[in-house]
């Protein structure tokens, strides 16, 4: 696949999101700028995505933010053969994955754009990629195989 | 010394497929069926639970239905509501909080909005406040959340999708003995394969159909049971689970809330799984099956998929599961949570026509709601808990 043309996800309309809060804005602006922002708890070390005032983990209200190493496996996948809503409809079949990040504690649902339907398994290395949001300030996160060049 | 509470009126209301109804229109059918099948009064009727609309639903379904109950419930956690609906009622009802107790729920889901419930026809539209908008962007549809808990199930035990379609195949063999499922002619394992993938592991066939219909049950006190038209089935356990709201946030992809409600509910009724002759489960997907199998102790974890490939789930098996043809393959009006009471009382009656498992003593309805969010397990039997 081509990484520089356009695809149907770098074309996501307005209502698809994200739709930033003042508790999780940084999740999206940090995708914007190419970090994969995360809370990690004081207290008892473990992280979260996404965000919350506690820690789901031990309820502590110790949590920060930091920027995760971006690598993690599949922990399970779906092809999406079936999508009735634009752009998806344009994009299937495509694969979304459940990730467990390297930072203990955090695990992120993410579209995986650049991974063939056939290429994906649970246990695969993955890292976080970066795509443009509708609003100039947000982004989203996806995730690509760990031993491919970055997309876009 | 406690009251004792039973199942006395059941209810349906016409259906799979009714474009000329509305949802109040459908829930006041099964309404009055149930309420004259109890050999009641809808005067009689103190307390209504109701669920899947907006806020104060129940109360406008009251005023529709021209009563005025004094107990009122509206948990609305998905489809397994109305097993809540029936544990609360339950209760309510020992303590003397309500006599007779309607359970009602109806949507025309098809007619009003097609078959893309599962396939992103519940998205894009509106606003998602925090931390509901995670989902939508990464284009999961609601039967890709299944698929995504199914997968890891194939993953660490071996599940094979022969396995869970076999479940489809089992519950379509229940539908062609009912004559208002919406899909009656048999079906294999090969016929499921070779439907289309909707999100892998997760055919075609493998999901729910989506149908118009509505159902409500009655319930009230042993007591006032014994003067009433039918044998009394009583509540001999209920209880609820949960374990997160979106499929991403799900502890552990191939354990249910089921493992906690399903064995508390069990021991509430004094029984064993060996002890039920019949399960109603929700089987919004197979891999939902697949999976309360496990968790409610009908099977060791990871052998549900032998368990169900072995036949055990049809009539005349060690576990006749979905005797109406379930959501897989007889009706799914957005939620089906109170199909399953109102089957397994038709059991516990003796009157699931050809559908009946004979002798039929104890039957589970089991609930799941959400995207595996929610769970509810209520045991009935036709002799109370000793």
């Amino acid at each position: 696949m081509s990484t520089a043309e356009l695809s149907p996800w770098d074309e996501m309309p307005k209502h698809l999101g994200p739709w930033p809060s003042p508790e999780d804005r940084e999740f999206w602006a940090g995708a914007r700028r190419g970090e994969l922002r995360i809370q990690r708890c004081a207290s008892c070390g473990l992280h979260q995505h996404y965000a919350r005032l506690l820690c789901s983990h031990c309820g502590s209200l110790e949590v920060e933010w930091i920027t995760a190493s971006g690598a993690g496996t599949v922990h399970s996948f779906t092809v999406v053969r079936q999508n009735g809503v634009p752009p998806f409809a344009q994009c299937v079949p495509f694969v979304v994955a459940l990730v467990e990040l390297a930072e203990p504690g955090a695990r992120i649902l993410a579209a995986m754009p650049t991974v063939a339907p056939d290429a994906v398994a649970i246990g695969m290395p993955v890292r976080a990629t970066f795509r443009s949001a509708h609003d100039p300030e947000l982004g989203f996160v996806d995730f690509a195989a760990a031993d491919v060049g970055s997309r876009g | 010394m406690t009251r004792r509470v039973c199942v006395v009126g059941v209810g349906l209301s016409d259906g799979p497929v009714t474009p000329d109804m509305n949802g109040l229109m459908l829930e006041a059918q099964a309404f009055q069926r149930a309420v004259a099948d109890a050999g009641l009064a809808k005067a009689d009727v103190d307390g209504l639970a109701s669920a899947g609309y907006g806020g104060m639903h129940e109360v406008m379904l009251a005023e529709y239905l021209g009563i005025a109950p004094q107990w009122l419930e509206s948990t609305s956690c998905g489809g397994s509501s109305f097993e809540l609906h029936a544990m609360h009622a339950w209760r309510a009802i020992e303590a003397g909080d309500a006599e007779t107790i309607a359970i009602v729920y109806g949507n025309n889901q098809l007619s009003a909005s097609g078959r893309t419930l599962g396939t992103g026809g519940g998205g894009g539209r509106g606003v998602l406040p925090h931390p509901m908008g995670y989902e939508l962007p990464t284009g999961l549809t609601l039967v890709g959340a299944y698929a995504l808990a199914a997968q890891r199930h194939m993953h660490e035990y071996g599940t094979t999708p022969e396995q869970l379609a076999s479940i489809a195949v089992q519950v379509r063999e229940h539908a062609a003995r009912n004559p208002n499922a919406m899909y009656r002619d048999p079906i294999t394992v090969d016929d499921v394969l070779a439907s289309k993938l909707v999100a892998d592991p997760l055919h075609k066939l493998d999901c729910c159909v989506i149908s118009d219909g509505g159902c409500c049950i009655v319930l009230t006190t042993e007591e006032r049971a014994r003067d009433l038209p039918h044998r009394p089935v009583y509540v001999r356990g209920a209880a609820a689970a949960m374990t997160h709201h979106s499929v991403h946030s799900m502890p552990d992809l191939t354990r249910s809330a089921g493992a906690v409600c399903g064995p508390k509910a069990f021991a509430q009724a004094g029984i064993t799984p060996a002890d039920v002759d019949t399960f109603q489960m929700y089987d919004s997907f197979t891999y939902t099956v697949l999976v309360c199998l496990e968790d409610l102790g009908f099977a060791p974890k990871g052998e549900g998929g032998a368990f169900a490939a072995d036949g055990n789930l049809r009539l005349g098996g060690a576990l006749p599961t979905n005797t109406d043809g379930g959501g897989l393959s007889a009706t799914h009006p957005g939620m089906r949570g109170l199909f399953l009471l109102c089957e397994a009382t038709r059991q516990l009656r003796g009157a699931a026509g050809d559908a009946q498992v004979p002798g039929a003593e104890i039957a589970v309805a089991h609930g799941s709601g959400g995207w595996l969010s929610t769970m509810g397990t209520v045991v009935l039997g036709t002799e109370p808990t000793r």
